[in-house]
């Protein structure tokens, strides 16, 4: 009995010693450093260990036979190895390869500056914009505090490196906006028609931009639309300027957003004298949007947005030649724009995206006796399917066409043209390595009015030079039609530029440095020679760029400072030869700084701009736009009081720009006989906006 | 002969315990059980590297079963808050997420996987809070959901309290504010019992430890 016992314990102990296997080693890195918290596992078992600080795991496992053995770790690609446990002790040397994730590999970035939330090499995110002092929540104001782009005077619009206002165009969705500023007053800038709060992200590329992005020879302006919101809630806003009140209304895999607002500068105008023009009716307008997005499946989105809006003003300008009677000018303006794009993946790799968009933009009213009218309009299609392949490689390609046109009228004059502008693009990105990318595009154009084709090819590389920095070169040659005022004259040829651009970045957790140099080359641009028009202009940019930004440095508070160095030359419109134009201040700096304090709950910010002089043509001196402004200055500060009124939450708002009072000047308009002169200057010299931002149905922040 | 017998029981009881008395079920509670042993004594990013590594490990083996990826997120979730390394904080938390994802998958409309991902996304928030202020929204929205789904699970509350207490007044937050919402949850733990052993428990002291910060 106690033999048969014993030998039955023996036989069970050693049935337990051989299934029993203990499995041992280490796991590193082909360069040999140690993987710590590795997970190592035997497929389909809870067998297995986590590595400690040098790497090593050991654990003992009771599974036999072929096995799938597991390794992963954060940072690492994942492997397995096929072994056979046979009991014996098994020690194991691992080697794992680093992951190229999206978020280390290098990009294609030159030229580029990306906002967003929580985006890959975010410059800006949509609450810096909003929150930006002296921009009153414009997109357009906000990005002209980027390197490359003009500071604002007295004309509507982005001017990028040397380039006219009509060279950048904004991208809603990837689709074209063709008038995305509210009407325009002489010798001022006029805002930007579109909210920040439509946007979740922003990129602004100064140039060697995409393929897909056509008829712009400086810059492109991308936006992308908000997702479905979180939740039902109510938002109200009143500036001492304008209100308005947005809904959302949010149902299980969609949403409804419906907006309002009102605005009048008559109060603002009382306060702040006018220098510029004398308001007969201060800009007055009236909007409201309608949007409907839906989460068609898992990865499906369909959006649609359209907006209306009314405005009207009028005014005399001052008039030079005959001081004693003013120019009239009145102005009523209605905008339609609608916007509707779906995306949806076909499967793991493809991606379709569509889309179209119209809009029409109506300006008539009185012009000193005239009696005029203008009706630009615009309706796009466009389709886009991507090919994802490797780790990060895609292929992409799509199509689009363009109506687009313009109609207009003096009294009984009339005129027109009609352009049919269809497009096809086809670009990929090539990760040679998580070090080397490059991207190589195509754009081709046919135009029906100017019955010509064009084909525009793009190429950029980067090469990340170590962990968090990085060099990118990129290269495009861009087209556009010249603008409406010109076409409606007579058909032309595309005007031409070709850019140049060499690039490098420091991308550091909470610090980011980048500096940029460029040469573009315009030709073929659009010139008035007397009264006839021709394509023989051209012009030069080059310059460099240099921009950091910080959130380190000063607890609780960021700041980002921009400096632009630009010359540029061109001979266009109606230049008689190679000259400077007043958008192309020779050096133009920003900062910009935020301080959040949460002893008073508030955030504090300030924007200082500074631009050289811009020059200005004086029929008394024989070298045209030979006589340059001083220089500019601008130094805005906002505060913003977060608080609950109501218990919901809300923002108390007070902006004011220019609180030094710097008097700026950014031209001068010569009378016909060069005797007389007059300062363009900013509407107003100073001007101040306190508001209430209120969100109903939510305690937190969220907007 | 006695020690014999002795040891022969015990070895026998060994034995039953390891093979063929051993159902799937009881391998997965015991499983389990070794995990939240585990978890309850882990400390420091490491080890919660240690038990999120053990639950997925439990995952990928129990096809069926949501608490493995539910730990596994929690574990990968602490592992991410203690980490001081900032350039793998968001890789922690964005495989908590997607676990909890993975829970939400096997099964729907549980109380408990929504509070964990509320608590996932407030996280991420804390992260950069200027650039993801959105994130509050999401967190906020999920935490609703899970109260929905079931009021009487404390673990909401806690969450929304802590949620409150990190959050600047300014932002809606305030300790003044979170004391209520943790007194909630400070009652409704003294209540609570799980379904099942294995089932998640945790959070009373964490609920206690905020309140004895408050006054």
């Amino acid at each position: 009995m106690k033999t048969l016992l014993l030998s039955f314990f023996l036989l069970f102990t050693l049935g337990v010693v051989q299934a029993q296997t203990h499995i041992t080693g280490f796991i590193k890195t082909s360069k040999g450093k140690a993987v710590p918290n590795a997970s190592i596992s035997i497929k389909n078992s809870y067998d297995g260990a986590s590595s400690d600080s040098i790497g090593h795991f050991d654990f003992t496992t009771t599974e036999k036979g072929k096995q799938v053995l597991v390794f992963s770790a954060l940072n690492f690609d994942k492997d397995s190895l096929l072994v056979t446990i046979e009991g014996k002790l098994m020690n194991l040397n691992v080697l794992m390869k680093e992951v190229v994730n999206e978020l280390e590999a290098v990009t294609i970035s030159a030229g580029t500056y990306t906002t967003g939330d929580a985006k890959k090499g975010a410059v800006l995110s949509s609450i810096d914009i909003a929150t930006l002092a002296g921009s009153r929540a414009d997109v357009i104001a906000a990005m002209q505090t980027l390197p490359g782009a003009q500071a604002a005077g007295s004309e509507s619009g982005l001017f990028v490196r040397g380039g006219t206002a009509a060279e950048t165009k904004t991208y809603f969705d990837g689709m074209l906006v063709k008038s995305p500023f509210n009407a325009t007053v002489p010798d001022q800038a006029s805002r930007g028609r579109l909210s920040p709060f439509l946007f979740k992200g922003t990129s602004f590329s100064s140039g060697g931009y995409s393929a897909q992005y056509g008829q712009a020879l400086s810059a492109a302006l991308v936006l992308e639309s908000t997702d479905l919101p979180e939740k039902t809630t109510t938002g109200i806003t009143l500036l001492s300027v304008d209100g308005g009140v947005d809904q959302n209304i949010r149902f299980k895999n969609s949403a409804v957003i419906l907006g309002g607002y009102y605005y009048n500068l008559a109060p603002a105008y009382s306060v702040f004298k006018q220098q510029q023009n004398s308001f007969i009716k201060a800009p007055e307008q009236l909007g409201g949007s309608f949007q409907y997005k839906a989460k068609t499946s898992a990865s499906g989105m369909f959006k649609f947005y359209a907006a209306y809006g009314v405005s009207q003003l009028s005014l005399n300008s001052p008039n030079i030649n005959v001081p004693a009677s003013p120019g009239f000018f009145s102005n009523d303006n209605s905008n339609i724009y609608v916007n509707s794009t779906y995306k949806e993946y076909l499967n793991a790799s493809w991606k379709l995206e569509a889309g179209f968009s119209y809009n029409r933009d109506q300006d008539k009213g009185l012009m000193v006796q005239d009696n005029y009218k203008r009706t630009d309009k615009l309706l796009e299609g466009r389709a886009t399917i991507t090919h994802y392949y490797g780790r990060l490689s895609n292929f992409k390609f799509g199509t689009e066409t363009f109506n687009t046109g313009r109609a207009e009228s003096l009294n009984t004059l009339n005129r027109s043209y009609t352009d049919q502008l269809s497009a096809a693009f086809a670009e990929t990105d090539i990760f040679l390595s998580s070090k080397v990318v490059t991207r190589i595009g195509v754009r081709t154009e046919y135009s029906s009015y100017l019955n010509r084709y064009n084909v525009a090819p793009r190429l950029s590389l980067g090469y990340k030079t170590s962990a968090a920095s990085q060099l990118s070169f990129a290269y495009g040659r861009f087209f556009q039609n010249p603008e409406d005022s010109y076409l409606i004259q007579k058909p032309l040829d595309y005007e031409q530029a070709d850019h140049y651009i060499l690039k490098y970045e420091l991308n550091l957790a909470d610090r980011l440095f980048r500096i940029e140099g460029y040469y573009k080359d315009y030709a073929n641009l659009t010139k008035v020679n007397g009264t006839s028009l021709d394509n023989s202009g051209n012009g030069y940019a080059r310059g460099f760029e240099l921009f950091l930004k910080d959130k380190k440095t000063i607890p609780n508070g960021d700041f980002w400072i921009s400096y632009s160095f630009l010359d540029s030359k061109r001979n266009f419109a109606n230049y008689p030869v190679l000259a400077t134009p007043a958008f192309a201040a020779k050096h133009t700096a920003s900062i910009v700084a935020k301080q959040f304090i949460p002893s008073i709950n508030s955030q504090i910010g300030a924007t200082y701009v500074f631009a050289s002089g811009r020059t200005y043509v004086n029929p008394n001196n024989p070298v045209y736009l030979g006589d340059k402004t001083k220089s500019s200055n601008n130094l805005s500060l906002s505060l913003s009081y977060l608080t609950h009124v109501f218990k919901q939450f809300t923002v108390l708002y007070l902006n004011a720009s220019n609180v030094a009072g710097f008097k700026n000047i950014y031209g001068y308009q010569y009378s016909a006989d060069g005797l007389n002169r007059r300062a363009i200057q900013p509407s107003s010299r100073r001007d101040l906006i306190i508001g209430l931002i209120m969100t109903i149905g939510d305690d937190t922040f969220v907007r | 002969m006695k020690n014999l017998t002795k040891t022969l029981t015990l070895a026998l009881i060994a034995f039953s315990l390891n093979t063929f008395a051993q159902s799937a079920t009881e391998k997965f509670q015991m499983g389990m059980k070794k995990g939240l042993e585990m978890l309850g004594s882990a400390k420091g990013t490491d080890g919660f590297t240690g038990t999120a590594n053990y639950f997925e490990r439990v995952a990928q083996a129990e096809a069926k079963e949501w608490t493995p990826f539910y730990y596994a997120a929690y574990s990968n979730l602490i592992a991410g808050l203690t980490t001081t390394d900032k350039a793998i904080k968001d890789q922690y938390l964005d495989k908590a997420l997607a676990e909890v994802d993975q829970a939400d998958g096997l099964s729907p409309n549980n109380s408990e996987i929504y509070a964990l991902k509320g608590y996932v996304q407030y996280i991420k928030l804390s992260v950069d809070p200027q650039a993801r202020l959105a994130m509050m929204g999401a967190s906020a929205a999920s935490l609703a959901k899970a109260k929905a789904l079931n009021p009487e699970n404390p673990r909401i509350y806690l969450i929304s309290g802590q949620n409150t207490f990190y959050t600047p007044e300014a932002f809606g937050g305030g300790k003044a504010k979170a004391k209520a919402i943790l007194e909630t949850a400070a009652a409704k733990f003294a209540i609570f019992k799980p379904a099942t052993p294995i089932e998640p428990n945790w959070g009373a002291d964490q609920a206690k430890d905020l309140l004895a910060q408050i006054k």
